[in-house]
C-alpha cells in the first residue's frame, strides 16, 4: 500500500516536472520563431530601404524588382511582397503548431506510459492482497481440526482411558487427520484453478453415466444415513466438459447434498438432467438442512460453511471448486433454498455435447 | 450451589465441542451444548449455569455477537472465548464484548481446564461473598451498591449499572476495608492468575468508580491511592 503511494507522488511529480519542461520549450521554441522572423522583416526592411534608394535614383521599378525578387513597386514605393509577407506570418504560425503537437504528444505518451505501469501495479498488489487473506482464511481453517487432534491426543495423555475408551478417541484423530488432507487437497486444487494453471480437455461425456459412477460410491454412506438417491437421466445426454473437472464437479456437489440431508437427520436427494437450447441442466434436488435464501450466492465463495450440524465437515472450498470449474467448462451453478429446513436445489448447466463419444466415433471411422 | 458447576459449551466443530464436553464431564462439571449463536442463546433464555465456553467462529451470529448480546439483556454469566485467531487485537474484541477470558486454538487441555476452574472459583467467592443480606449490599458515603444485581445508587441519585469486573473490584476492596490492597492483588482475585491487563487496567477500573461514587473525583475520599502499592478503600468519610 505505501509502495503504491510512493509510486502515485513521483508519478504526479514526474508528470508535473514533464508539463513544466514541455510549457518552457514551447515558449522558448516560439521565442526563437518570432526572433527569427523579426530578424528575416528587418532583412527585408533594408531590401525596401535599397529599391527605394535605386527609385530615387532613378532604376526603374522592372530592373529594382528584378534585382531584389521579395520586393514590388507600388505607387512609387518599395514595399514587401504580399506572398512573401503571408509566408512569414505562416510559417510562424506553422511552427507554433507543430511545437504545440509535439509537446502534447510527448505528455500524453508519458501519462499513458504512467497509467499503465500503474495499473499493473495496482493489480500485483491486488493479487498479493488475495493470497495473505487467502493464506489467513487458510491458516484459520487448519486450527479447528489441530486443536481437535491436540485436545484428544492430550486427553489420551491425561486420563488414560481403557482401549474400549480410547477408540472413539483415536477414530476422531483419524477423521480429523483425514479432513486435514482433504483440506490440503482441495487447497492445492483451488490454488491452481485460481491461477488457472488447470488445463481442460473438453470432450463429449454421457452425464448418466458419469453421475452413477459417483452414487455408486456415496451409495453405502447414504444407506447408513437413511437417504434415498434417485437418479432420472436420460442415457443419450452428452455434456461438453473435461472428464476429470466433471468427476470432480459431481462429487462435490453431490457430497454437499449427502451432508446436507446427514445433518437433517436422513431424507433424500433427486438428480435430474434435461437438454434445453444447446445446453444440459443436471438438478440436485435434496431434502437437507437448506440455507437462507440469501446466502445462495455466499455458498460458492473460499470458506463459506452455512452448516453448523453435527457430522458435516466442509472444508468451505468444495462449492468454490465447483464454481470455478463450472466457469472453466463454459457452464454455470446456481444454488436455491426456500430457507433454512426446507432443502435445497442445486442448477449445474454445460454446453450441451452434440454425439456420445461412441457416437462421433463411428462418425470418424464410416 | 450446583449451577456454578454446570458448563454451557457452544462450538460448531462436532469434533472439538466433544472432546471439550467429556473432559469438562471428567472433570465433574455438568455440561449442556450448542452448535450455533442462535441455539445457545435460545438455551440459556431458559437455563441457567456456572460458565460459557464459547467459540468465536460460528455460523450465522458469531461469538462476540452472542456475548453483547447476552451482556444487553443483563446476564452476567462468565464467558471463556475459544478462537482460532490468537492476534491480541481479536483479545480485545473478546474482552470489550465482555469475555471474561480467551484461549487460542488450538489449546493445550491442561491450561484449558485450568482456565475453567479459575474463572468458576472467581464467581464462586463473587457469589458466596454477596450470599448474605449483610454482604449484599454495600453502603458508603450516600452510595449504595447491590452486589446482587450489579446496580447502584450513588450519592446524587443516579442509577448505576456496575460491570462485573467494577463490581468484583468494589467486593474485594469493601472486604479489605480500611487496609491497603495491592494492584496485583486485586489482578489476581478479579482476572485471575492470567494477569493479562496491566497494573494500569486496575488504575482504569479505579478512576470508573471514583467518577461513579465519588463527590469529587479529583479529591477521592473512598478510594484512595496508596502511592507504589496500590489502593485503600475506606466505608466512612476519610480524613
Amino acid at each position: 500500500m505505501k509502495a503504491t503511494r510512493v509510486f502515485q507522488l513521483t508519478a504526479l511529480a514526474l508528470v508535473v516536472v514533464a508539463a513544466v519542461q514541455v510549457g518552457w520549450w514551447l515558449y522558448d521554441q516560439h521565442a526563437y520563431t518570432v526572433e527569427k522572423v523579426l530578424a528575416a522583416r528587418d532583412a527585408y526592411r533594408e531590401q525596401s530601404a535599397a529599391a527605394q534608394a535605386l527609385l530615387a535614383a532613378g532604376v526603374s521599378a522592372q530592373r529594382v524588382h528584378e534585382l531584389l525578387p521579395g520586393i514590388v513597386v507600388r505607387d512609387g514605393r518599395a514595399v514587401l511582397a504580399a506572398e512573401i509577407e503571408q509566408a512569414l506570418k505562416s510559417e510562424e504560425r506553422h511552427r507554433d503548431n507543430q511545437y504545440a503537437w509535439e509537446g502534447s504528444f510527448f505528455l500524453l505518451a508519458l501519462a499513458l506510459c504512467i497509467a499503465v505501469i500503474a495499473r499493473a501495479l495496482r493489480a500485483e498488489a491486488r493479487v498479493h492482497e488475495e493470497q495473505e487473506s487467502f493464506l489467513a482464511l487458510v491458516s484459520h481453517q487448519f486450527k479447528t481440526p489441530l486443536a481437535s487432534l491436540q485436545l484428544s491426543l492430550e486427553t489420551l495423555a491425561l486420563r488414560a482411558p481403557p482401549p474400549q475408551g480410547a477408540r472413539p478417541l483415536i477414530e476422531r484423530m483419524l477423521a480429523d487427520l483425514a479432513r486435514m488432507e482433504l483440506m490440503v487437497t482441495q487447497i492445492l486444487e483451488s490454488a491452481r484453478l485460481e491461477r488457472g494453471r488447470v488445463e481442460l480437455r473438453p470432450e463429449a461425456l454421457p452425464l448418466a453415466a458419469a453421475v452413477a459412477r459417483v452414487l455408486a460410491q456415496l451409495e453405502e454412506r447414504a444407506r447408513q444415513e437413511r437417504i434415498v438417491l434417485t437418479c432420472d437421466i436420460a442415457a443419450g445426454l452428452c455434456v461438453q466438459s473435461d472428464p476429470l473437472a466433471l468427476d470432480v464437479v459431481l462429487r462435490n456437489v453431490l457430497e454437499n447434498a449427502l451432508a446436507a440431508v446427514q445433518a437433517a437427520g436422513g431424507g433424500r436427494i433427486e438428480v435430474q438432467a434435461r437438454a434445453a437450447n444447446g445446453e444440459v441442466q443436471l438438478t440436485v434436488r435434496d431434502s437437507g438442512v437448506g440455507f437462507r435464501a440469501a446466502d445462495g450466492a455466499r455458498l460458492f465463495e473460499k470458506f463459506t460453511r452455512l452448516h453448523a450440524s453435527a457430522g458435516h465437515y466442509g472444508t468451505g472450498l468444495g462449492l468454490f471448486i465447483v464454481r470455478r470449474m463450472m466457469e472453466l467448462a463454459h457452464g454455470r451453478v446456481s444454488a436455491h433454498s426456500a430457507g433454512v429446513g426446507q432443502g435445497a436445489q442445486l442448477e449445474l448447466t454445460w454446453p450441451a455435447a452434440a454425439a456420445a463419444p461412441a457416437a462421433a466415433a463411428q462418425v470418424g471411422t464410416s | 450451589m450446583p449451577a456454578a458447576a454446570h458448563v454451557l459449551v457452544v462450538e460448531d466443530d462436532p469434533h472439538l465441542a466433544a472432546g471439550v464436553v467429556e473432559n469438562l464431564r471428567a472433570e465433574g462439571y455438568e455440561v449442556s451444548t450448542a452448535a450455533d449463536g442462535v441455539q445457545a442463546l435460545e438455551w440459556l433464555a431458559a437455563h441457567a449455569c456456572g460458565l460459557i465456553v464459547l467459540d468465536v467462529m460460528l455460523p450465522g451470529m458469531d461469538g462476540f455477537g452472542v456475548c453483547r448480546t447476552l451482556r444487553e439483556q443483563g446476564n452476567t454469566t462468565p464467558v471463556l472465548f475459544l478462537t482460532a485467531r490468537g492476534d491480541p487485537a481479536d483479545r480485545v474484541r473478546g474482552l470489550e464484548a465482555g469475555g471474561d477470558d480467551y484461549l487460542a486454538k488450538p489449546f493445550h487441555l491442561q491450561e484449558f481446564l485450568l482456565r475453567v476452574r479459575a474463572i468458576l472459583r472467581r464467581w464462586d467467592w463473587y457469589r458466596s461473598a454477596s450470599a448474605t443480606a449483610a454482604t449484599a449490599v454495600l453502603r458508603f458515603g450516600g452510595n449504595e451498591v447491590d452486589f446482587r444485581v450489579f446496580r447502584a445508587r450513588s450519592w446524587n441519585g443516579e442509577a448505576q449499572e456496575l460491570t462485573e469486573k467494577e463490581a468484583m473490584i468494589l467486593k474485594v476492596l469493601a472486604e479489605h476495608a480500611g487496609e491497603i490492597v495491592s494492584r496485583e492483588d486485586l489482578l489476581e482475585r478479579v482476572w485471575g492468575y492470567d494477569v493479562f491487563p496491566s497494573t494500569r487496567t486496575v488504575d482504569n477500573f479505579i478512576l470508573r468508580l471514583r467518577k461513579r461514587f465519588e463527590k469529587d473525583p479529583a479529591s477521592p475520599r473512598h478510594f484512595l491511592t496508596v502511592w507504589g502499592v496500590g489502593y485503600r478503600f475506606l466505608g466512612e468519610d476519610g480524613p
